[in-house]
């Protein structure tokens, strides 16, 4: 079996889909069965490309196309078939989970939202698989166009309109970038091709354009703070499938885009490349977190979080890359896989979690938390799911956030080998500490939210009424919640192919192939004579810890169990005694009041009753500093711009013939010159 | 697995036998220090018998988070106690070097997470409160108790827990030393919940934090937790004194090791009951402040070294 056939018939089925579902649209069953269908054969079809690769090494074959510019060529190395695997395995549970939940959507531009849909997979695929620089451009684009689009879907709701275009010209602006990177490197290499472009030199200055232009780029779309305003806007307006793939994989191919640059493009840098990106991404990560803490829409948070994972991924980039311009190449790999694997682990965490909130808002038809209350009764297995995944977001032992956490953890160690004296030393310490931070904040974060939707009593007449998910939408929850917690006891195989991604890249020596002998270590450094995690021997730690409690608890321990009410100094409880979201994240909404600046709006209205009656409406605003500082005084000065514009557009036919009298002497004059 | 794991267990169960014995210690020594008499040094054991054999009260409201909650904690703090490096360090030859630095804290992470989660289950504001207050100086704890550890692990270049205790407490920069151990000696006071960050004797609604999040939970369950939070500061007091005491215990006979050990253990007992006798419980907004301290010392330590 040839590679070429497996990749064009997976290609070729998403045609067949995309158009022949049209075909079905008085029969929107049918089309929900067909497109989905089609979109989960597909997602499979690229998991199986990309184990291909895995078996039989990289493939490339290329196809002519009588366009100018174009050629559809295509070469799937390890890194890109690692991409697609994550794209493979997410796509397919989204697909699942899209049967039941596409249902939602019928009456509503139900065949619109399931075309995007395919094309909004397939451009994902095509993103990273496609080797030539001008038919990636058009893929990219038409990957960001579908999901406009689908931020659109809802396009009556004002706030979404708003955030699709939102979305709309910040990726563009992060097209733009992109665009100019390539052609600064078609420019000087005189290829198209990306594997004439690799161990491409070129001189320092265009270097440093290309890696500010891609990391802008790139960086936007990946949502890295300060670029990453449409994302905590953009992703919860679209469908929740479509939500979860924006969060948990599109942001990934802006991810795959930097490692192309630079691992391949660019390579070694100087170290201040790394340095940068060491800052963005720990602002990043620190800030996205605070935000997601502060959120009570329970997509916005999930949104917010995924800044912060895409900041913990860019710590292991920067890491590798500082390692990279020192010549550490084995403290490179390990820091290049601690990123990549997070990258695997936040796909599945982040879908799942996507998934557990859209059936939530399914049964509640509210995504504020603080009218949820209670679910874990009517929806317990969407709980025990939306569970597994906070646990492991919050890098709980021994899911799988919690390996690449530590991963992260261990390459940041190991910076001050690079970066020498006090100050390497201190930076580490403060990039550790504050990833320390995060990862707490993280678990606040998720301790809120999954008590504030699922614990204690309903909050709301539509949260008592809530019913259980569909068995779909269950099922592919279900299967992201299994493999969160086996991804982190399968993480020494992984460790060993994320190697064999890397080291061609990175021309380094296998670190450790502890496959057979010590299949239960996780080591960080060479010969792993520092130690390492294993993650077998904390899990039977823990079994052993509560082997011991349960037999504590039956043995010798009194049986008797009385059910009393909750003890609310005599009052018959209620569930507005609960509490809340904005309080549970009141003590650290005001210690880092200097970053949030919180503002409180409280109105009293005494004349109720004449007795007790007093209504108080509380709500508490943050201020997002970025808004602030960048893009409002930006937008004032476009409005300005924009209001000078005006002053020359006055409508007039005769203005407009002379402008066009004026700039056509000017070019004659100008031509006539040279 | 090798033996070292059968030792690890071992010393888990040793460690949960003495906790709630260091915990009475503090408790008679605070006592003693405040002109009183005091319970007896075996009380925390015959409290836990007695909760042991008391009914359990449970609100109608909660799921099953709070029933697996106290499980999840206990296992953890056992977990803990049988990673951190206490007889393990005294026997360098089945040290483990799979036990780590990072799995130790986030087995503290997923106790206090699962408590948290039971603390909201209830649906009464104490708990909840509580449970915020305790995530929110979690949230403070963490960086500070990492630079703290780092100036240990900087210089193995691991986060390895053996190979942190064979060079911890060196005397070859004392003065980060010094900073280092101010700095876990702060944490080690909020992670245990004492004065003057929180009061572990009482659940009045000004000192509202840990025991506040337990309130709901009352017999086995409760036994469960107080053993647990005993078993969880022993532990920190164990990582205190190993890493941050000096005069190493490397190369001494076996039983000079263990004198020695007791030895720095009953010295960071008299240091926190002194600290509790003498301080007054803080406010909860100058914890933040307090903890800001501990972090910055632990830079200090850093850039001292």
């Amino acid at each position: 079996m040839q590679f070429v056939n497996i990749y064009l018939s997976m290609i070729l089925l998403f045609a067949v889909g995309l158009s022949a579902t049209p075909l079905l649209r008085h029969n929107l069953k049918l089309a929900n069965i067909f497109a989905h269908g089609i979109a989960t054969l597909g997602s499979l079809a690229a998991v199986l490309c990309a184990s291909f690769i895995f078996v039989e090494g990289p493939q490339a074959f290329s196809i002519p196309v009588s366009l100018p510019f174009l050629e559809f060529s295509v070469r799937v190395d390890y890194l890109a078939a690692y991409f697609l695997a994550i794209i493979g395995i997410a796509g397919a549970a989204a697909s699942i989970y899209a049967f039941d939940y596409g249902r939602e959507y019928f009456g509503r531009r139900f065949m619109v939202m399931a075309e995007l849909y395919l094309t909004f997979l397939l451009a994902m695929i095509l993103v990273v698989t496609i080797s030539h620089i001008f038919a990636f451009i058009v893929v990219w684009e038409v990957m960001s166009v579908a999901s406009f689009l689908l931020v659109g879907q809802e396009y009556s709701r004002p706030a979404n309109t708003k955030a699709a275009y939102l979305y709309l010209v910040m990726t563009h602006v992060g097209t733009a970038f992109i665009t100019i990177a390539f052609l600064l490197l078609w420019k000087t290499s005189g290829s198209m091709d990306f594997a004439a472009l690799t161990g491409w030199r070129g001189d320092e200055w265009t270097r440093n354009a290309i890696f500010i232009c891609s990391l802008i780029g790139f960086g936007t779309k990946a949502g890295v703070i300060p670029v990453h305003i449409w994302l905590p806007k953009a992703h919860p307006a679209a469908p929740t499938h479509v939500s979860a793939l924006m969060s948990g994989v599109m942001l990934k191919t802006a991810i795959y885009g930097m490692c192309r640059f630079y691992l391949e493009f660019l390579g070694t840098g100087p170290v201040w490349w790394g340095e940068l990106i060491l800052l963005l991404a720990i602002v990043s990560a620190v800030l996205g977190v605070l935000y997601a803490m502060m959120e009570h829409d329970i997509k916005s948070l999930l949104a917010y979080s995924s800044v912060e994972n895409i900041g913990i991924i860019l710590l292991g980039i920067g890491a590798g890359m500082v390692f990279m311009s020192r010549g550490l190449s084995s403290f490179a790999v390990l820091a290049w896989s601690a990123a990549l694997f997070h990258v695997l682990n936040h796909a599945i965490f982040k879908s799942l979690l996507f998934f557990g909130a859209g059936a939530v808002v399914n049964a509640t038809h509210t995504r504020d938390i603080e009218h949820h209350g209670g679910l874990i009764k009517a929806m317990p297995y969407t709980a025990i799911f939306f569970l597994a995944g906070a646990a492991a977001i919050s890098a709980l032992p021994p899911l799988n956030g919690f390996v690449s956490e530590w991963l992260i953890f261990q390459s940041l160690l190991i910076l001050p080998e690079a970066l020498s004296g006090v100050a390497g030393k201190l930076s580490a310490a403060l990039l550790i500490s504050l990833l320390g931070l995060t990862s707490a904040l993280a678990a606040a974060c998720f301790v809120k939210a999954f008590g504030v939707v699922f614990l204690a009593k309903p909050r709301s007449v539509s949260a008592a009424e809530a019913h259980e998910a569909p068995c779909l939408m269950l099922g592919s929850m279900g299967f992201l919640a299994i493999m969160c917690l086996g991804i982190g006891f399968i993480a020494p195989w992984l460790r060993v192919m994320l190697q064999s991604i890397l080291i061609p890249f990175l021309s380094a020596e296998a670190v450790d192939n502890m496959v057979g002998a010590k299949w239960y270590l996780l080591g960080a450094q060479s010969g792993s004579a520092a130690g390492g995690l294993s993650l077998p021997l904390l899990g039977a730690v823990f079994v052993v810890g509560l082997v011991f409690a349960m037999a504590l608890y039956r043995v010798c321990g009194c049986k008797n169990r009385l059910s009393g009410e909750t003890w609310t100094c005599g009052i018959v409880p209620a569930a507005r005694m609960e509490y809340t979201a904005t309080g549970f994240s009141g003590p650290i909404r005001r210690a880092f009041g200097k970053i949030l600046r919180p503002r409180t709006e409280t109105v009293i209205n005494r004349n109720i009753s004449p007795y007790s009656g007093r209504r108080v409406i509380f709500e508490v605003h943050i201020t997002h500093v970025f808004d602030e500082l960048v893009y409002q005084p930006l937008n004032r000065y476009i409005v300005k711009l924009s209001r000078f514009m005006k002053e020359i557009q006055t409508g007039s036919v005769q203005l407009y013939v002379g402008y066009i009298m004026v700039v056509t002497i000017a070019v004659l004059i100008w031509s006539t010159r040279w | 697995m090798d033996v070292s794991f059968l030792y690890m267990v071992g010393q888990a169960i040793l460690l949960a036998v003495l906790a709630p014995f260091i915990a009475g210690l503090i408790k008679k020594i605070k006592a003693r220090l405040q002109n009183r008499r005091g319970p007896g040094i075996f009380q925390v054991y015959y409290d836990l018998h007695k909760l042991f054999l008391k009914d359990s009260v449970v609100s109608p409201t909660v799921s099953w988070i709070f029933s697996v909650a106290p499980f999840i904690y206990f296992a953890a703090a056992l977990g803990a106690a049988a990673l951190v490096p206490g007889l393990t360090s005294l026997m360098p030859e089945i040290g483990s070097r799979f036990v780590d630095l990072f799995m130790l804290l986030y087995l503290f992470v997923l106790g206090r997470f699962f408590l948290a989660l039971a603390s909201l289950d209830a649906g009464s504001s104490f708990g909840g409160m509580g449970g915020a207050r305790e995530m929110f100086i979690a949230v403070l704890v963490e960086p500070a108790i990492l630079l703290a550890l780092l100036t240990v692990a900087f210089r193995t270049h691991s986060s390895g827990l053996t190979a942190m205790a064979g060079v911890g407490a060196d005397e070859s920069s004392a003065l980060a030393l010094i900073f280092a151990a101010a700095a876990f000696f702060i944490v080690l006071i909020a992670e245990s919940s004492r004065i003057p960050v929180d009061n572990p004797d009482t659940h009045l609604e000004l000192t509202m934090v840990h025991e506040g999040m337990v309130l709901e939970y009352s017999g086995r369950w409760l036994g469960m937790i107080v053993w647990a939070t005993a078993i969880k500061e022993l532990v920190l007091i164990i990582l205190f004194s190993t890493f941050f005491l000096p005069w190493p215990i490397v190369g001494w006979s076996f039983s000079a090791k263990v004198v020695m050990l007791v030895g720095k253990i009953l010295l960071c007992i008299a240091a926190i009951t002194l600290v509790e006798t003498v301080t007054n419980k803080m406010r909860l907004f100058k914890v933040p402040g307090f903890l800001a301290v501990a972090a910055l010392l632990g830079l200090l330590a850093i850039v001292a070294q």
